[in-house]
């Protein structure tokens, strides 16, 4: 009878303790994980220009259920190497951004309505890059960039273009890569 | 030859069961918490999930405000979800009264969908792969779908041709319908309502 209660003990420390392993897991995945989005699409860091990871069609990408009408390109970033500025011109077609966190999780999304005068530009910086162009802006002409405070210096932007029908497909292609990520030096 | 004497069995019961128990403890935490773990990032996020009628949603998928278990999700199917503010998409697996959606039966999808700017329905097999068929279609826009006079549409989903908006099934097995609202009026997942959804209404099986 001793035996079993200490059995018992075990089993019950056990299951307290599998809740523990339960939530460090899933907790810890997004950073453990190597085969993640940001891993997919870190290739593009050096690149001016967003790539193409889904083209319309739905052929040849790793996303997992992609839309054949949508075409995403996406953009790594690292605010180590300055705020990052991704700048596109709008068009007919539906055009959006979304800001990505490294560990998965959007930050920031913004679709074309936000566009002026046909175009759409933000800059994504850190907390210290922005205090550091607010104090270096001439008070009577400040700066009309749309800033973005990202909580993690490494993330990804995606771009998605839609195109209503098959025939605009490549038009949404070719919005798409033609937006631009560039990493703006320190003024 | 010893005899057994009632002193000395305490220390024998305790002295290996302690360290065995320890060890055993230890890998029921490590098998039990990793197992669950696994099993919950193989389906679709637990909580938050936004259900109306066969549609499935989860808004805060693509929010700063996503669960542990959404994050942990994203990263292991190497997933970018829509952001709230770019739109949101709707998983159906079943159809209106709750059977699964099987290929090998036909179905009509309509004859409303919620307000957005543009949206999509497109097919998707058992693997979460877009079906290769012999249509090479594998879903609508908003914008090319074929409605009538009162601006109302059916789509018509079977193996075999049919009139109107046909998209046809994968050869076999299950498969699933997702509508995307891109740009949707609002913040999204609020003010949408079951009757906005098109309704998937199977029409029949086999052959």
């Amino acid at each position: 009878m001793r035996g079993f209660g200490r059995f018992l003990i075990a089993t019950l420390s056990g299951l307290v303790l599998a809740v523990g392993v339960h939530i460090a897991a899933i907790l810890a995945s997004p950073y453990l994980a190597e085969q993640d989005a940001f891993a997919k699409i870190q290739p593009t860091l050096t690149a001016d220009k967003a790539q193409i990871i889904g083209a319309p069609g739905g052929e040849n990408t790793w996303l997992p259920r992609p839309d054949p009408a949508v075409a995403v390109a996406a953009c790594a970033f690292d605010l180590r190497n300055g705020p990052m500025r991704v700048a596109a011109k709008t068009g007919a077609l539906p055009l959006s951004f979304s800001f990505h966190k490294k560990t998965g999780g959007v930050f920031f999304a913004v679709t074309d309505r936000a566009a002026i005068r046909g175009e759409l530009e933000i800059v994504a910086m850190t907390a210290r890059q922005l205090d550091e162009a607010r104090a270096a802006e001439d008070e009577n002409d400040p700066s009309r960039d749309v800033r973005i405070v990202a909580p993690e210096q490494q993330g990804f932007v995606i771009v998605r273009v839609a195109a209503p029908t098959p025939s605009l497909r490549r038009q949404a292609e070719e919005t798409a890569k033609a937006v631009s990520c560039t990493a703006e030096q320190d003024a | 030859m010893r005899a057994p004497s009632t002193p000395s069995t305490p220390v024998t019961h305790r002295r290996v069961p302690t360290a065995i128990l320890v060890v055993y403890a230890l890998l029921l935490a490590l098998g039990l918490g990793l197992a669950s773990a696994y099993w919950a990032l193989d389906g679709e996020p637990p909580f938050g999930t936004l259900r109306l009628g066969s549609w499935q949603a989860w808004p805060k998928l693509g929010s700063p405000e996503a669960d542990p278990y959404m994050r942990a999700l994203l990263a292991r199917r190497s997933d970018v979800p829509l952001a709230t503010g770019e739109g949101l998409g709707f998983t159906a697996t079943t159809d209106s009264e709750g059977r699964p959606l099987d290929s090998a039966c036909s179905y009509s999808i309509g004859p409303v969908a919620p307000a957005a700017r543009l949206w999509t329905l497109s097919l998707y097999d058992a693997e979460g792969r877009l079906p290769a068929t012999e249509l090479r279609r594998q879903g609508f826009t908003s914008a090319e779908v074929l409605r009538d006079a009162r601006d109302q549409f059916t789509i018509a989903l079977s193996r075999h041709l049919q009139p109107g908006n046909w998209l046809q099934l994968p050869a076999s097995g299950t498969f699933s319908v997702v509508l995307r609202l891109y740009d949707p009026p609002g913040a999204a997942g609020a003010n949408l309502e079951e009757g906005d959804f098109p309704a998937i209404r199977r029409l029949g099986c086999g052959a």
